[in-house]
């Protein structure tokens, strides 16, 4: 439901760009157009996400209580992580692009082991993924609500990726798939077809697979930024 | 020449095994310094059922428990078992005449024993050269298909009893209590836990990821290298190794349980037969009045250890295994 929402919003945005698109522009000689290209590359913020509680039942014999008996308790998460990215984008029109990106990031899955039967003291058993995420994006450059003298230029986006978890050892690999939307600025220095920037981002990323026991799909606070350059 | 031994493994409200566990849950006969696994070298196992029933069984019900339980086993696609109904007989099941005979016998002096399997193996190679299983009928029986209150499921133990036939022995996946009269098994996760399910409760006709795992072990079909992988490690206490400690692998993904024991005297353990994915691994001492149950007591099983949990989260891959896990004990 929340992709979809973003998506109209994405639409709209877009219906609205060419009627503003005269009153403010990007700074410098050479707007983009199609086929300018900006590469970027910088780090990474992805939230954490809950991956539930699971127990470890026995099946009990007649009389001696009500449902399984449970051995112990794990409680998991995903926490949050940091990590590289990137995206190499191509425009189609002077207020579109279309992106690709690469996002490495080495998040820990942690499981709180508790309430056992035994007495077993509580432990969080933890291990370290390397994840990583390929996607595509639909960009749209708000040159209409540019500011700063045409510098800075927000930005829309939306896409979806492909996500391979490897567990510890690189033994195990787990793929998935994630959604995105967000926004984001660019704030470019100089003004020549050739220009450096500043690039950054925040979205939601709605992800399901990878790493994930928990078989459920999780929506996940993402944020980015990066040096950017277009040519 | 072969060299005959007979091995009596008892199950039920309490167990007497006289044989060492060669691995996590498969039965053993030492030769010379080295402890072979007890398996069938052929198949199919061609088995003979008694031709005399007990109150409320009919021998006819006893075959179709028996040859139910068979095909459960047989059902393991991790596995490559198969049986035969050779036919019924009037021989008692008894070790020594070369045939498999399953049936009932009257042994009332045995007040806590509801089956047994014994085995005539060839000791040089851990050939199973013969089994035979007794069901107990100084106990109350059925073969009612939701079960029946105050007997016992005669499947249930049918499935039990041949695990054993099949070379496997007793799983500790399970939670028992002493009370008056002796343990009653308070909740389990394996058929192969020793100490039955109450009259009435007909749980024990399906098998659990620890039963499967370890008919898989013993009997691999390709499915089993290729698609489960292992754990393996040490267990350890004031840096020694830990004998007969129980190691439990939890499947985050399947949330099953599959178990297995350290087995020599530096705490090497190995558990096989596991689902590729994330574990829990966590390690107990068995109880004290259990330990008769699963090892030979001239072993020198380590029971004086608080249960706990290995820090990091082991993943098993597909064919492979994880290897390194040390889980370091401390005495109670």
């Amino acid at each position: 439901m929340r992709l979809s929402r973003a998506v109209l919003y994405l639409a709209l945005v877009w219906g609205a760009c060419p009627a503003v698109a005269t009153a403010q522009v990007y700074i410098g000689r050479s707007v983009p157009h199609a086929g300018t290209v900006e590469v970027s590359g910088g780090g990474t913020f992805s939230g954490g996400y809950d991956l539930g509680s699971i127990s470890a039942d026995e099946t009990r014999n007649t009389g001696t209580g009500t449902g399984p008996f449970v051995l112990f308790t794990a409680t998991s998460r995903t926490k949050p992580t940091l990590g590289l990215q990137a995206r190499l984008g191509v425009f189609a029109a002077k207020s579109a692009s279309l992106e690709a990106g690469i996002q490495l990031a080495r998040p820990i899955l942690s499981s709180q082991l508790s309430g056992d039967a035994e007495s077993s003291a509580d432990v969080t058993a933890t291990e370290t993924l390397t994840r990583l995420v390929v996607d595509g994006s639909l960009v749209l450059h708000l040159s209409g609500l540019s500011f700063a003298g045409g510098k800075g230029v927000p930005f829309v986006l939306g896409g979806g990726g492909y996500i391979r978890e490897l567990h510890e050892k690189n033994e195990v690999i787990e793929t998935g798939r994630e959604y995105h939307a967000g926004a984001g600025l660019h704030l470019w220095f100089g003004q020549g077809k050739h220009r450096l920037g500043l690039r950054t981002d925040v979205g939601v990323s709605v992800r399901n697979g990878g790493a994930d026991f928990s078989e459920t799909k999780h929506t996940v606070p993402t944020a980015g930024i990066s040096l950017a350059y277009l040519f | 020449m072969r060299r005959l031994a007979t091995i009596v493994l008892t199950v039920a409200i309490a167990g007497a095994a006289s044989v060492p566990a060669s691995a996590y849950l498969k039965l053993g006969t030492r030769l010379g310094t080295r402890t072979v696994t007890l398996k069938w070298s052929q198949m199919p196992i061609r088995y003979f059922v008694t031709d005399r029933g007990t109150t409320g069984v009919t021998s006819t019900q006893l075959q179709q428990a028996v040859s139910r339980s068979f095909s459960s086993w047989e059902a393991v696609p991790s596995a490559t078992t198969s049986s035969e109904f050779a036919g019924f007989t009037l021989a008692n099941p008894s070790t020594g005449d070369g045939a498999t005979v399953i049936g009932f016998q009257n042994r009332p002096e045995l007040d806590r024993t509801l089956g047994a399997t014994s085995f005539m193996v060839d000791t040089t190679t851990g050939a199973i050269l013969e089994a035979d299983i007794f069901f107990n009928s100084a106990f109350p029986w059925s073969v009612a298909a939701q079960g029946e209150a105050n007997t016992f499921d005669l499947e249930s133990i049918a499935l039990h009893e041949i695990g054993h036939l099949h070379g496997l022995a007793h799983s500790a996946l399970g939670e028992t209590e002493l009370r008056s009269g002796g343990r009653r098994v308070i909740a389990a996760e394996a058929v192969m836990f020793p100490i039955a399910y109450a009259t009435g409760n007909i749980s024990g006709r399906t098998l659990k990821a620890d039963d499967i795992a370890g008919i898989g072990d013993i009997y691999p079909a390709a499915s089993f290298t290729r698609d489960t992988g292992s754990i393996s490690g040490k267990v350890t206490k004031g840096g020694k190794g830990v004998l007969g400690a129980h190691v439990v692998a939890f499947d985050m993904r399947t949330k099953t349980l599959v178990g297995g024991f350290s087995l020599s005297d530096d705490g090497s353990f190995v558990i096989a037969g596991l689902d590729p994915g994330p574990h829990i691994v966590r390690v107990e001492p068995l109880d004290d009045g259990d330990v008769e149950s699963f090892f030979d007591l001239t072993l020198n099983v380590d029971i004086n250890f608080r249960p706990q949990f290995y820090d990091k989260i082991v993943v098993v891959p597909r064919g492979g295994g994880t290897s390194g896990v040390e889980l370091k004990v401390v005495a109670k």
